[in-house]
């Protein structure tokens, strides 16, 4: 099970968001190019059909491949209420042969997408993970070199934290908690439900920008 | 990772494999000095593809099978035979296929007995049983050698403890007698230096020749 929020940001205010998240995080961040293959099963396979993502993590000597499955999100009154998505997810190492193998089982191509930029992993009530990246479209198969930005001038940002069915709420709130601290530059919520960049984002960027970040918040 | 091949009992035409030859091959074991250490097991799951009808299950791959080993607790192996392919998983893999739905367990294995200890092999005997019966399907054994990891620098000490055990086996005049194919290793993408992709493409290969054994004992009989 994971907790996610997403959002938008304006690549003009990235850099601010990176010296907010450093001060807030107190950990380095971490260069993210991943190459994700989303894959979906083909028309005779299974009695619904199934999707997988394979991730190639391009920043490592040598790339690393996890497959991931997201499922199904909480459903209820309660999940309602709450402004963090409670979903279930299973991923795995895998070696390099994943995307032989799904073919092999009868998953088609899908969609693929290139995703650059950075990542901070810290502890702060729940093992959160702040995501901040453009997401590319490959003109050709596979070619990440040759990628270009879906929306250019926007980023996503993604905030995920692992959860259990007996601890999810503490994780819910430790994450609404976390990005509280971030709406005066963007505002977070469920994937799905869009809510556009922050009247406040380019003030509170060029804060961010002269005082280098030392302002407590 | 250390190498070992994986040996599967063969019977003479015309006979099967029971508990007593099973118990013969232990005692063989332990009669070249083999000393008992502990129990051990391995599961391996045969898949089938999840259709709407069952026409549609000719469409994919009928040789998709997994298998958890012991020395690997947190991993789990994928094998595609027919097209050469070996995946290995973290464990949680068995948790996101089966959230998947898209292949479900057509049958499930486990080899399973004792280990050994002879100098600097380790010897594993095992029975191939259904999960959910008794019935012996087949013996298979793992002669490890622990001091090499190269597939080519233990080929010749690996053959020749071979000669020595098949010599000790045949003192019992049992109907049939310990095989060892090796697969290609290469045409999985695998290089010289031994993994557990290695040991889990050695047993999608035992296991196709249990099948193909049972299969001719069948057609005989028909």
């Amino acid at each position: 099970m994971e907790c996610v929020v997403q959002g938008i940001i304006e690549t003009q205010h990235v850099e601010a968001l990176e010296i907010l998240l450093q001060g807030l995080c107190g950990v380095h961040k971490e260069r993210l190019r991943i190459h994700e293959i989303c894959l979906k099963s083909g028309p005779n396979l299974g009695v619904v059909a199934s999707e997988v993502r394979l991730l190639c993590d391009l920043e490592q000597p040598e790339s690393t491949w996890t497959v991931r499955h997201i499922g199904g999100a909480m459903r209820g009154a309660g999940a309602e209420q709450i402004s963090v998505l409670v979903r279930t997810m299973v991923e795995s190492k895998v070696s390099k042969n994943a995307l032989r193998l799904f073919y092999a089982l009868g998953y088609k191509l899908d969609h693929e997408l290139l995703r650059v930029g950075f990542t901070f992993h810290f502890q702060r009530g729940a093992q959160i993970t702040v995501t901040v990246s453009s997401v590319n479209k490959m003109l050709k198969l596979h070619a990440t070199d040759e990628a270009v930005p879906v929306t250019p001038g926007i980023q996503l940002v993604e905030v995920t934290a692992p959860a259990s069915a007996e601890n999810y709420s503490e994780v819910v709130a430790a994450v609404s908690s976390f990005c509280e601290y971030l709406a005066p530059l963007l505002h977070l919520s469920k994937p799905g439900i869009s809510t556009g960049v922050v009247p406040t984002a380019a003030a509170a960027a060029a804060s961010l920008m002269s005082d280098g970040g030392g302002t407590p918040l | 990772m250390t190498l070992k091949w994986v040996l599967h009992w063969q019977p003479n035409a015309g006979s099967t494999v029971n508990s007593q030859i099973l118990s013969e091959v232990s005692q063989c074991v332990e009669s070249i000095n083999g000393v008992k250490e502990g129990r051990w097991r391995a599961t391996l799951t045969f898949y089938k593809p999840h259709t709407r009808e069952q026409s549609m299950a000719v469409d994919f791959p009928r040789d998709f099978l997994g298998i958890s080993l012991p020395e690997q607790p947190n991993k789990y192996y994928f094998i595609i035979r027919g097209q050469r392919i070996v995946l290995e998983a973290d464990s949680s893999i068995q948790t996101l296929m089966e959230k998947l739905q898209s292949y479900k367990t057509r049958v499930a294995l486990h080899f399973d007995g004792f280990q050994y200890q002879l100098g600097d092999f380790q010897l594993r005997v095992g029975k191939v049983v259904p999960t959910h019966s008794e019935n012996l399907r087949g013996i298979v054994m793992e002669v490890e050698y622990l001091p090499i990891s190269s597939v080519e620098k233990a080929r010749q000490i690996m053959e020749e403890f071979l000669d020595i055990w098949q010599e000790a086996v045949s003192k019992r005049s049992l109907p049939g007698h310990f095989m060892h194919m090796e697969p290609n290793f290469a045409e999985y993408g695998l290089a010289d230096h031994y993994t557990s992709q290695h040991t889990a493409v050695q047993y999608a290969t035992v296991m196709a020749q249990l099948i193909a054994t049972v299969q001719a004992v069948q057609s005989v009989r028909n």
